[in-house]
């Protein structure tokens, strides 16, 4: 019987050296950035019961999750999304907690990909979560945090904004089937004109109509806002979600290059899991957003606790991989100081390890006896120093 | 000008009609009509680069960015179910999807499941999703036609253009599918990062078809 001990599971990856050490990196510089904004970490197990995920507003679709069973036979699932335990939380043992809440996670979600394409089942995640305020400054803290967090890993950079209110106001304005609304949702995400164009015809004309037909041009600069108010001129609740993320966008501006920034009216959501602000972030050279949330007011309730929360993901693993594009994957640190120890003189290398390790050097024993092997490693490994401590005492070479 | 805008097109007839098009928009395609074995080709002062591939293929470039666009058939576009932006109808490449059957067979009678044998699974489980029929699948990788002929199949949901294969193997098709053909995609992230060259060739391209 053949035996899959030797190699991963499809849409895994060992990471070692170079790649571990810029993944880890990436953890500890956005950690330190949501430490100094006042989040604090949460961490939730990797296994949860599959009801955690199953309710309509915000679903995985059960094809997505990895599941397994536990003793009494129920349905168990390896995380694959990191708000909703956190929402199963907040609602839970921090009912009482004081408002707002900022928490931040580092952890990997996981969830079934399409055969053979490339994706990964387990990404490493980092993000926040900005729990009990609707105010626009949570709004403007939240994005402003993803800008800075994609400012500190990377050189070049997107970030856009849209807003899930958006579409959900404008076809609510038409009297169509639930399956129509999805077909209409469909289309203008995927921004398939032609399609979109022919379906539409069918509802007759009206603004409504042609504001749907126009919506998967809106994206752009700041000329978006201007272009989305002559489109939205009649309605009131449009144009004063314009004018709100207009504002978050125009300061956002002056913290970012704003050549980098921009703004797509009709990012629709497939649930309406998302009911305010927007925000993707974007790599260049990685071919889907690196970092992706907004406002969820509705969760919470789900969870029986109705109160509104913004947050974000960044996926730690895509952005590595870019960062790892142009380097030879090649080996750990090269040590500073190589230690070789005569027989009886292990206790002293420790001393003088500590000293050169306490002055920040990293600093390795020699685990060879004879001096070929020793010469070689060294020469392999591109040591800075070696120390050899004997009966002669301790000399540097 | 300052970054390459890569475009994947799939190779064979939709490749044909691509550099059609792309000469009556004033691009100069000599690389593409001497290519020889190459698999890259520059179109020269566009700052252009054409990559031709299978139609799946064209989709998992695009797909992954490393390709920013694509020119691929709706076939495997609605097979693949990809994340990227489908932006314009072509216009070539016109075919449809079609669930054929051996002549004279009511495919409908009986209660047993029916068997389809298809290249696209996908598709035609939707289709009869779609109908709330439960059905059998068999992939078959290319010439569809004979598994009914052989009897492994009631009928198949495969593209047809003018019925000619189907007809001469005594097969006739009983309903349309989905009509198809060539549509230009858009990788998400090209889309928003190099906005303004996209959109220029979406425009350019809009002018000649």
């Amino acid at each position: 019987m053949k035996y899959n001990d030797l190699i991963t599971p499809v849409g895994t990856k060992d990471y070692l050296f170079y790649e571990s050490g810029i993944k880890r990196e990436i953890g500890h510089k956005l950690s330190d950035l949501y430490k100094t904004m006042g989040y604090s970490e949460i961490m939730t197990p990797g296994i949860e019961f599959y009801d955690v995920f199953d309710q309509n507003s915000h679903y995985f679709p059960q094809e997505k999750m990895l599941k397994l069973t536990d003793d009494k036979n129920r349905l168990l699932v390896l995380r694959p999304d990191s708000t909703i335990p956190i929402a199963r939380v907040v609602s839970t043992r921090l009912k009482n907690a004081l408002l707002p809440l900022r928490l931040f996670y580092n952890q990997p979600v996981f969830r079934h990909v399409q055969e053979l394409k490339g994706k990964s089942v387990e990404v490493e995640q980092i993000g926040i979560e900005m729990i009990g305020s609707s105010s626009d400054m949570a709004d403007i803290e939240v994005v402003s945090a993803a800008v800075d967090s994609l400012s500190a890993c990377c050189d070049n950079f997107n970030i856009e904004l849209g807003h899930a209110a958006i579409y959900n106001e404008i076809i609510s304005q038409i009297d169509i089937s639930d399956d129509k609304k999805e077909e209409i949702r469909s289309l203008i995400e995927s921004k398939n004109h032609p399609m979109l164009d022919e379906c539409l015809s069918k509802l007759g004309n009206s603004k409504t109509t042609e504001l749907l037909r126009e919506l998967p041009n809106l994206f752009g600069g700041r000329e978006v806002f201007e272009k989305a108010r002559k489109l939205m001129s009649n309605n009131v609740k449009l144009l004063s979600i314009i004018e709100n993320l207009e504002y978050v966008y125009n300061i956002i501006s002056k913290i970012m290059p704003e050549e980098h920034l921009s703004v797509d009216l009709a990012m629709v959501h497939k649930t309406d899991y998302y009911t305010g602000i927007m925000i993707r972030g974007y790599l260049d050279g990685y071919g889907r957003e690196v970092l992706s949330g907004g406002r969820y007011d509705k969760l919470l309730s789900e969870f029986d606790y109705d109160i509104p929360a913004i947050g974000f993901a960044v996926n730690i693993d895509a952005i590595t991989k870019v960062k790892c594009r142009n380097s030879v994957l090649n080996e750990s640190n090269a040590p500073d100081v190589l230690i070789c120890a005569a027989p009886g003189k292990e206790l002293q290398a420790l001393k003088v390890a500590k000293e050169y390790r306490q002055k920040g050097l990293i600093t390795e024993f020699s685990l060879f006896n004879d001096k070929e092997s020793l010469v070689e490693y060294s020469k392999e490994k591109k040591i800075g120093k070696m120390v050899m401590i004997s009966d002669d005492g301790v000399t540097e070479d | 000008m300052s970054e390459v805008l890569r475009i994947a097109l799939t190779k064979g007839r939709l490749e044909k009609n691509t550099v059609e098009l792309f000469e009556k928009m004033g691009y100069d395609c000599t690389e593409l009509h001497e290519k020889g074995r190459k698999l890259i080709l520059p179109i020269k002062e566009k700052n252009i680069e054409v990559v031709l591939a299978k139609a799946a293929d064209v989709i998992t470039y695009v797909e992954h960015g490393v390709c920013d666009l694509g020119i691929v058939g709706k076939d495997t576009i609605l097979e693949m179910n990809p994340k990227i932006f489908e932006m314009l109808d072509l216009g070539f490449g016109r075919c449809k999807f079609a669930l054929a059957t051996k002549k004279d067979k009511d495919f409908y009678a009986g209660y047993g499941v029916k068997v389809i044998a298809t290249k696209y699974p996908n598709v035609s489980r939707k289709f009869f999703e779609s109908k709330g029929m439960d059905i059998e699948i068999v992939k078959i990788e290319g010439s569809v036609e004979l598994a009914p002929l052989l009897e492994l199949s009631d009928a198949i949901v495969d593209i047809v253009e003018t019925g000619n294969t189907l007809k001469a193997n005594g097969l006739e098709v009983i309903e349309d599918v989905v009509p198809i053909s060539a549509r230009l995609i858009v990788n998400k992230v090209s889309l928003k990062m190099k906005k303004k060259r996209v959109e220029e060739l979406i425009h350019d391209i809009k002018e000649n078809i």
